[in-house]
C-alpha cells in the first residue's frame, strides 16, 4: 500500500520553496517528485533587458547564501567577452573573498544538515556564529553584508582594507580550530553517524550520467573540480587539493565539506602570503567599450555548490543571451534517484546533504 | 559522443536568433578533462529536438525547461506537468518574441 | 511542612469519613489532587522556561529575555497567544477523538502523577500494586497518540501515529523487564515500599547501572524526548500527530508535553534515587530537586543529538535494550536475591 505525500512549499526543511510530492510504503520513499518553479524569476530573461554591468546585484540574488560566488562568475563573463584582463592583485583580492564566501557557504551546509537530521538548531547556531565573523570579514572588505556587488570590470570596487591580513589570519585559526571541533563533535555521535553512513549512495556511474556537480560529484568519487581542471585567477599557483571522497553517501558529502573547509582556509594563506601589492580596483563602467555582436563565451566556476557554467551570447549594449547552469538545479534533479528505496526521515538528510538553495534552482 | 568518454553532459540551452533558433549541448570528458560544444540548428516555427534521455538521464529536465521556455518539441517525450513555469497559448518566454514588458493578461503594452 | 499540612487536613477528613459520608473522602482527594496539579504545573512552567534557557545557552544564544525579568513570563504569554487563538477542525477529522485525544492524554497524565507518592506521607493512596498499574497506564499514552493522530485525517499525523505504535511494541518489552528487576529487588510492587527499600539499603542506580541506562532511554522514548521525538519530527512530519491541532489545543499539548517530562522524572527519580530520601531539606523538595536534575539532563541529550531512525530505533530496542534488561535481571537475581 503505498501513500502519496505532498511536502511543501511550506516545510520546515525544503530550504525555501520547494514542493515534494512523495509516494510512500510505510517509511520507505518509493518516487519522489520534485515540483519546483515557485520562485522561477525569469533571471535568463530579465538580464537581456538590462545593461552589462546592471545584472550581478540580480546575478548575487540567485544564491543568497553565496551571492559574492555568482557575482564574480557573471563578471568573469562579460570581462570574457570584453577580453578584459584582471589585474594581479585584483585577482587575488578576488579569490580570498571566493574562499571566505565557501567557508560561509559551507558553514551554513553543516547547519542545515544537522537541522535536517531533527537537531534543535544547537548546530545551526554554533555555525551561525562562525558564519556571522566570515561575514564581518567580508564586510570590512566590501561593505556590504549580505549582497556585495564588489565585482568591477577588471578588477574589485574596494581593495581590501590594510589591516584584514590579519584579521582573516586570526578569523581562520578560530575556524580551524571551530571546525575540528565539529568534526569531533558530530563523528563522534553514534546518532550522526549512523544517520549518515550508507545514506543516500549515488554510485559514480550515476552520478556521472546523472550530471550532478560540485560537492556531490566530487563525494561520489569523481575528482572533478573547475579550480583544478580549468583554473582561473590564481588558483593554479596555490597549493590545494581536490577533496575526494569514495563513499557516495550522505557522510561523504558532509565530509567533502569539511574537507574544503580546510582546503579553502589552506588557499586563504597561501593567497594572503603570495598576494602582491598594486592596483586592484576595477574600472568604471563608462570606460568600457561594447563587445563585438553575437560572440558567445562559455565561463565555468567553481561555486560552493558546484560547477556553474555561463553561457553568454553578447550584444553591443546587453547580453543577447545568458545561460545559466545551476548546480542545484542538476543535484535536485537527482534527488529522485538518489532517495528512493531510502526512509522517510532520510529523504530530508539526503535534501540537506545536497545543499539546495531555491532561488537557484528556479532561477 | 558518449562512445569518445564524453560521459557527462553539462548542459542543454537554446539561443533565440530572431530568425533562427539553436540548441546548445555541452558534454564533458571527465577523465581527459576535454569540453565539447554541440551546436543544432533548429526550425524557428516547428522546433524539435530528439530527446537525449537514454543516452545522458541529466537531460531530463534541461529539456523540459527547454519545451517550456523555447516551445521546443521533444521527440517521444510528453511534458507530465509544468516544471518551472508555462505560459499558456503565449509565445514561449524566452524566445525574443515574447516582450519582457508586456502584461500579457491584459494586453496592455 | 506542606506535605504535613495536607496530610493533617486529610486525615482529618478521614476521621469524619469513618463516622460519615463518602463525599468527605471525595473532597480531601480532590483537594490533594488540585494541590498536586498546581505542583506539577510550577514544576512544568519552571522546566518550560529553564529549558528555553538551557538550550539557548547551549546554543550561545540569549533565549527569552523580554517577557518579565530574565523572560520568565515567555511561556505564560505563549499560553495568552495560544488561548485566544482559534481551533480549526479539519474537514475530514473525526471531531470527537480530535477533541478528546489531549483531553484524554493530559488526563491519564494527570492521574498517574496523582498515584505516585511524593513522601511518606503525601500520597493518595498506597497501592499495592502501584508499580504496575503506572506501567500498564504508561502504555495508553502512545494509544491515545495512535488515536488523536488518526482522527485529524491528515498524513503526517497518520504516519506520526503509525510511528507511535512502532515505537510502542520497540521499547515496552524492555521497559517492563526493568520493572520487573526493580520488584524483584525490593519484593514489592509498591512504590512507596521501593523507596524504603533503597533507604535501607542502596540507591537502585548503583545496583543496577545496566538497568538504570535501558530504563532512562525507553523514559525518554515514552516521553517523546530527542533523540526519539520521532512523533513529532519537525523536520519531517511537521509536527507529527499534532500537526492540525491550534490554539488552545495546542497549548494543552504543550502543557502535556512537560506535564510527561514531570512524570518521568519523578518516576525516575523514585525508582533509582532513592525517592525523597534525603537530609535536612523536607522529602517533597528532595523529590523535586532530584526530578528537576533528571529533567535537566534530557535537556542537555535534547540540544546536542540528532533524530533517530524510527527502524534503527525498533533494532536498538529489540537487539540491544531487550537482552540488556534480561542481563539485568538475570544479575540482579544473582546478585541480590539467590
Amino acid at each position: 500500500m503505498s501513500t502519496r505525500i505532498n511536502i511543501g512549499p511550506v516545510h520546515p526543511s525544503t530550504h525555501g520553496v520547494l514542493r515534494l510530492v512523495v509516494d510512500v510504503d510505510g517509511d520507505t520513499v518509493k518516487n519522489v517528485e520534485p515540483h519546483i518553479g515557485f520562485l522561477h524569476r525569469g533571471v535568463e530573461k530579465l538580464v537581456e533587458t538590462r545593461m552589462y554591468m546592471q545584472c550581478p546585484p540580480y546575478m548575487e540574488k540567485l544564491d543568497y547564501v553565496a551571492p559574492l560566488s555568482y557575482d564574480e562568475a557573471y563578471v568573469a563573463t562579460v570581462e570574457a567577452a570584453l577580453g578584459i584582463e584582471v589585474k594581479e592583485r585584483a585577482q587575488y583580492v578576488r579569490l580570498i573573498e571566493l574562499e571566505l564566501q565557501r567557508i560561509a557557504s559551507h558553514l551554513f551546509f553543516l547547519g542545515a544538515l544537522c537541522n535536517d537530521m531533527g537537531q534543535m538548531f544547537t548546530m545551526f547556531m554554533w555555525v551561525f556564529e562562525d558564519r556571522d565573523r566570515v561575514l564581518e570579514l567580508l564586510q570590512e572588505a566590501t561593505g556590504q553584508r549580505m549582497f556585495y556587488v564588489n565585482m568591477r570590470l577588471g578588477g574589485v570596487t574596494m581593495d581590501l582594507p590594510p589591516d584584514f591580513g590579519e584579521n582573516c589570519m586570526k578569523l581562520l585559526s578560530h575556524l580551524e580550530k571551530r571546525i575540528g571541533e565539529y568534526q569531533r563533535y558530530l563523528e563522534k555521535n553514534p546518532v550522526f553517524m549512523e544517520r549518515t553512513k550508507g545514506i543516500g549512495v549515488l554510485s559514480a556511474e550515476d552520478a556521472k550520467s546523472l550530471g550532478v556537480a560540485g560537492p556531490v560529484l566530487r563525494a561520489s568519487g569523481i575528482s572533478y573540480d573547475v579550480r583544478k581542471a580549468k583554473p582561473y585567477y590564481v588558483y593554479e599557483k596555490l597549493n590545494f587539493h581536490v577533496a575526494v571522497e569514495h563513499g557516495c553517501d550522505n557522510f561523504a558529502r558532509y565530509r567533502i565539506r569539511i574537507m574544503e573547509l580546510r582546503e579553502s582556509i589552506r588557499l586563504i594563506r597561501d593567497a594572503l602570503k603570495k598576494m602582491p601589492d598594486g592596483d586592484a580596483l576595477g574600472a568604471s563602467i563608462k570606460l568600457i567599450g561594447p563587445p563585438a555582436k553575437n560572440k558567445i563565451v562559455t565561463v565555468s566556476r567553481e561555486l560552493p555548490r558546484g560547477e556553474c557554467m555561463m553561457y553568454m551570447v553578447s550584444d553591443p549594449q546587453r547580453p543577447y543571451r545568458l545561460s545559466i547552469r545551476s548546480p542545484c538545479f542538476v543535484n535536485l534533479a537527482a534527488l529522485n534517484h538518489i532517495a528512493k528505496g531510502e526512509r522517510l526521515a532520510d529523504l530530508f538528510s539526503i535534501m540537506g546533504s545536497l545543499d539546495l538553495v531555491m532561488a537557484c534552482v528556479d532561477r | 559522443m558518449k562512445g569518445q568518454g564524453y560521459d557527462y553532459l553539462v548542459k542543454i540551452t537554446a539561443v533565440d536568433y530572431g530568425k533562427s533558433l539553436q540548441a546548445v549541448y555541452f558534454l564533458r570528458n571527465i577523465a581527459e578533462n576535454k569540453d565539447e560544444t554541440l551546436e543544432i540548428d533548429l526550425e524557428y516555427n516547428d522546433a524539435w529536438l530528439p530527446t537525449a534521455m537514454d543516452i545522458f538521464p541529466a537531460a531530463d529536465w534541461y529539456e523540459r525547461e527547454l519545451m517550456e521556455m523555447f516551445g521546443v518539441a521533444i521527440k517521444n517525450r510528453i511534458a507530465k506537468r509544468i516544471l518551472l513555469e508555462k505560459w499558456d497559448g503565449i509565445d514561449p518566454p524566452f524566445r525574443k518574441s515574447f516582450e519582457w514588458d508586456k502584461d500579457y493578461r491584459t494586453g496592455v503594452e | 511542612m506542606i506535605d504535613n499540612i495536607i496530610f493533617s487536613i486529610v486525615s482529618t477528613w478521614q476521621g469524619w469519613l469513618n463516622g460519615s459520608s463518602l463525599l468527605f473522602y471525595g473532597i480531601a482527594i480532590l483537594i490533594y489532587a488540585i494541590f498536586i496539579l498546581i505542583v506539577t504545573s510550577i514544576f512544568a512552567y519552571i522546566f518550560g522556561w529553564v529549558e528555553r534557557k538551557l538550550i539557548a545557552k547551549i546554543q550561545h544564544r540569549h533565549g527569552p529575555t523580554f517577557v518579565g525579568k530574565f523572560g520568565i513570563l515567555q511561556n505564560l504569554a505563549d499560553l495568552v497567544k495560544l488561548l485566544s487563538k482559534e481551533h480549526i477542525t479539519p474537514d475530514n477529522a473525526d471531531r470527537i477523538l480530535l477533541t478528546i485525544g489531549p483531553i484524554l492524554m493530559l488526563a491519564v497524565t494527570t492521574f498517574m502523577v496523582l498515584l505516585l507518592p511524593f513522601s511518606p506521607t503525601l500520597q493518595a493512596t498506597n497501592l499495592g500494586l502501584g508499580l504496575l498499574l503506572i506501567f500498564v497506564l504508561i502504555a495508553f499514552l502512545p494509544i491515545i497518540v495512535f488515536l488523536a493522530g488518526f482522527s485529524t485525517g491528515n498524513k503526517f499525523a497518520d504516519i506520526s501515529a503509525q510511528r507511535s505504535v512502532l515505537m510502542l511494541i520497540s521499547y515496552e518489552i524492555p521497559l517492563l523487564v526493568v520493572v520487573a528487576a526493580i520488584a524483584l529487588l525490593s519484593g514489592t510492587y509498591s512504590i512507596s515500599g521501593i523507596v524504603s527499600a533503597q533507604a535501607a539499603s542502596h540507591w537502585y542506580i548503583l545496583l543496577m547501572p545496566i538497568g538504570f541506562v535501558v530504563f532512562f532511554i525507553t523514559m525518554l522514548a515514552e516521553m517523546e524526548r530527542p533523540p526519539f521525538d520521532l512523533r513529532e519530527a519537525d523536520s519531517e512530519l511537521i509536527a507529527g500527530w499534532l500537526t492540525d491541532y491550534s490554539g488552545p489545543y495546542y497549548a494543552l499539548a504543550l502543557f502535556i508535553d512537560y506535564t510527561r517530562m514531570f512524570l518521568a522524572s519523578l518516576i525516575i527519580a523514585l525508582l533509582f534515587f532513592g525517592g525523597w530520601s534525603g537530609p535536612l531539606l523536607p522529602p517533597l523538595a528532595w523529590l523535586l530537586i532530584k526530578a528537576f536534575i533528571i529533567a535537566l539532563f534530557t535537556i542537555i541529550i535534547r540540544a546536542t543529538t540528532v533524530r533517530m531512525r524510527i527502524d534503527r530505533i525498533l533494532r536498538l530496542g529489540w537487539t540491544w535494550l531487550l537482552p540488556l534488561s534480561l542481563l539485568n535481571l538475570i544479575l540482579v537475581y544473582i546478585l541480590f536475591v539467590a
